[in-house]
Parts: C-alpha cells; structure tokens; sequence
C-alpha cells in the first residue's frame, strides 16, 4: 500500500465514505477491476467504517422483497409457508414519508458514544460475545481452510442456462427468456421473466455501456401507445425488477424488449432519445408446471 | 441476528447454492441492511428495489466472502450501501431544498448502542473519529450514514463544496493515521 499516492489513498478513503460523484466513483471501480491492490485498499476502508452501520437501526422491509429475490435467482422452491422463526412479523407497509422519522442512529449521538468509548476502553477486559466469535472465526480460517468452502474458487452460476434445460425441475410457474443481441450478433443481455409474478431480470452477458451512457430497458408492443421505459439495466451483472407486473400478461408475453443507449442514469424524459442497440422477444422455455409436489428444491 | 461464525457458516453454504441457507441469511440480515439502504435512500421503492439486487449480488458471489478480512454483515453491508450511494449518485443531486424532512430526520431519532453490544472495532473506530474537530465529525458521519453528497454536505455546513472536499480528504486521512493503517 505504500505504492499509493495520497491520492488513491484519499479516492478510496472516500469511495468507501460514499462522497465521490458518479463520475469519481466510476473511475474508481474501473481502477478497482484492473488493479487489486487497489481493490484491497478499498475494501480495507469499507471493512474499518463498515462498523458504524452497528448503530444503523433495523427495519423490516415488506415480504415481498423476497418474493422477488426468490424469483430473480432461481430459487425454485414452492410458495409456502416460510421458515423464519426469529423473524418479526415485517409492518405493514408504510409511505415514504411515514418512513423517514423512523430512521435510526442521529450521527450527533455517536459523537458523544465516541467520547464515552474512550472511557470504556480503560475497562479491563471488555470482551463482546461478537469478538470472541470472530476470533473463532479467524481461527477456523486458518486451521481448517477446507472448512469453509468456495472462498477461493468461486464457481459461477448459470440459472439462465439451466432455465432452458426441460430436464431441470420445473418451477412453479412458466419462464420466458429473450435473448437481447444486435442483429443476430452474439448475445449482450439475456432477459428472464417470471409468469407468476412477472418479475423480470436481466443479465449482462456481452454489454459494456460507455463512460457516462447507460443501457435502457424498453417494451415495444402494438398494444400500448408508446414504448415503456424498464428502467436503467446493466450497472450490474444482475438487474431485477418488478415492474412488468403493471402489464397485461399477453402485452408482457408478446412484446418486443429493446434496448437504448440513454444519458447515465436513463432518458431524462422518459422517451427513448437514443438509438435501439439490441432486442429481442421472449419464448417460453419452462411451461407451467403440475402443482408442485415432490420436487420442491 | 446470528452471531458472525454462524453467518460465515450460512454464506459458506449460500456459496456452494444452498437455498435453504439463503433463506435464513436473508432472515437474519434483511432487517440490518434494510434500515442501511432505507437511511441513504429514503424512499421506500428505491430501496427494496437495491435490497434486492444486493441479495442477488450475494447469492452469486457469497464465494468470494473472505473471512479473514471482513466480517460478514460488514461484507453485506457494503454491497448494499454501496449500491445505494450509486442509485442516489446516478439520480442525480437531489437539490437540498426539496428534502427538508430529511436535513430533519438527520438531528433527531437517536438509537444509542448498548455499549455491550459495541464492538471493540466500532469503538476504535468511534475514538478516532471523536478526534477530529467537531464539525468534521458531523461532516464524516453525515456522509457515512445519510451517503450525503459533497453538495448536500457544504450545503448543510454553509460552506463552498472544495471546503468540504479538503476537509473530508483530510479527515480521512487523520482517521486513517489515528487506525495505524
């Protein structure tokens, strides 16, 4: 780390701080891909203030949410009754507004822990039930490596892929994919849509935007006026969303999913402004299963 | 919320596409990294939108989870926020007039920890921060927990944002010598 200027010191200090613009943040996740020493010195920023969100107050989201992530990573079980037994039952959903006086951990107050830690740190022995799991932790890393699977080679994970394999235990619920390419070209974004609950994720597979672009997601259709606006895509290898679930089933089934380049961040007025760089249809690959029986996993 | 060995244990197993293990991770964290991402966000929608696309993220990367450098809520905490501060970013400026509510919230609604349930990190961490001026304390840890731009902070401090941009420099920089790293 020595290597570093003040500067790149001061970039990720202040990338994991969260203060970069967009544009400084972008510079620095592409130093970050190519450089990890870099991603290391980051990383280190975020694991030191990474504690403060201990005093970053809990709030359930809405159920949901996981109906979604369920969706968007292939999770194939059963709607069922879940087993969360120390889970509270989440509130019932709230307005935005009605949120913000709930939120937690005023920055003022840790100011004056910050004084009172000072004190506690004179206290002899202070050891939380936390820490001395995390020193087990460490301990299991370094005696039993083998003990804790993966953390060296990741193995990548291909649910698209195995979405179109009939063998596959089916689903609860048709899938559809569309493969987004430019004229027959090979594939930039694969799309898959939940006919159930009409969630949509989208892959990167081939497409980088470029420097201060991002990729829109469109549904084309004769049944609606105008093309929709999915949103922004492909910040992420993964993006999911629920939105299609606004639309008519047929309208979702059958449309055509374009793509645009837009300004960063998406057409500032919600009409595509730049040009169609790929599309595609979607076709069902999995149809609707029998009630799930024994083959919930 | 499970202790970090067990976390370790479930993230290990979400890694090898255990659905059963990412369902009780999700159980035990959703909550934690919610209020996270709600904080900087502030809108409902946008925030389950990235509290989903970070659990995606976990699920298919949760190999790459180093347990000797992180702890694992810290790890999933910062793929959450992270991804919050680039939607807030993306948004563009929210000019500070149309979020009075929110330059409230910021002064009140404290949660005090139970020291107990602080960890020694936190407390050094708290130590080093109590150590700068106190304007810059409040500079540091708006920015931490509200992900508050440099417009949004010189506009709260009344200050010209390369103000701010030095004094955040610099206090990162002080931190960063009072932790030794």
């Amino acid at each position: 780390m020595m290597a570093y200027s003040e500067d790149h010191i001061a970039l990720a200090a202040e990338y994991a701080l969260g203060t970069l613009d967009a544009d400084e943040r972008a510079q620095a996740e592409s130093l970050m891909s190519v450089d990890k020493d870099f991603t290391a010195l980051v990383e280190a920023w975020q694991f030191r203030l990474g504690v403060l969100n201990q005093m970053v107050g809990s709030v359930e989201p809405r159920p949901e949410v996981w109906d979604r992530i369920k969706a968007a990573v292939g999770v194939s079980e059963p709607q069922g009754p879940l087993l969360l037994p120390e889970a509270p039952p989440p509130p019932s959903p709230v307005a935005p507004e009605a949120v913000a006086p709930a939120m937690p951990a005023d920055a003022i107050n840790v100011i004056r822990l910050s004084k009172q830690a000072r004190r506690w740190r004179t206290i002899a022995t202070f050891t939380t039930a936390i820490a001395a799991a995390l020193v087990g932790l460490i301990a299991v890393g370094a005696y039993q490596p083998d003990l804790l699977p993966d953390a060296i080679r990741p193995k990548p994970r291909t649910q698209v892929v195995e979405v179109k394999t009939p063998q596959t235990p089916a689903p609860p619920s048709a899938q559809y994919v569309a493969v987004l390419q430019k004229d027959g070209g090979s594939p930039a974004f694969i799309l898959t849509v939940d006919a159930a609950t009409r969630n949509f994720t989208v892959r990167r597979v081939g497409a980088q935007p470029e420097p201060g672009k991002s990729y829109e997601l469109w549904i084309v259709s004769d049944k609606l006026q105008r093309p929709r606006s999915l949103g922004v895509i492909g910040g992420n290898e993964f993006t999911t969303r629920p939105v299609l679930s606004a639309y008519d089933p047929e309208v979702v089934n059958q449309a055509t999913y374009a793509v645009t380049v837009e300004p960063q961040g998406g057409s500032p007025t919600g009409v595509a402004t730049g040009p169609i760089v790929f599309t595609g249809k979607l076709v069902e690959t999995v149809p609707p299963a029998a009630p799930p029986a024994s083959n919930g996993r | 919320m499970l202790t970090p060995a067990e976390l370790v244990w479930l993230l290990a197993a979400v890694a090898k596409g255990d659905e059963a293990a990412f369902e009780r991770l999700y159980a035990a964290t959703r909550a934690k990294l919610f209020g996270v991402v709600l904080r900087i966000l502030r809108r409902q929608d946008l925030a389950e939108e990235v509290i989903q696309e970070t659990y995606v993220k976990i699920w298919n990367s949760a190999g790459q989870f180093n347990p000797g450098l992180s702890s694992p809520i810290t790890w999933m905490a910062s793929i959450a926020r992270n991804r919050a501060i680039d939607v807030v970013r993306k948004r563009g400026e929210v000019s500070i007039e149309e979020e009075p509510t929110a330059m409230e919230v910021a002064a009140d609604s404290p949660e005090p920890l139970a020291r107990r349930e602080m960890t020694e990190e936190l407390k050094r961490l708290l130590e080093c921060v109590g150590r700068l001026e106190p304007d810059r304390q409040k500079l540091v840890l708006l920015a931490y927990y509200n992900g508050w731009s440099r417009e949004q902070l010189a506009a709260k401090f009344e200050t010209p944002v390369n103000t701010v941009k030095t004094w955040l420099r610099r206090s990162m920089m002080d931190i960063r010598e009072c932790l030794g790293l």
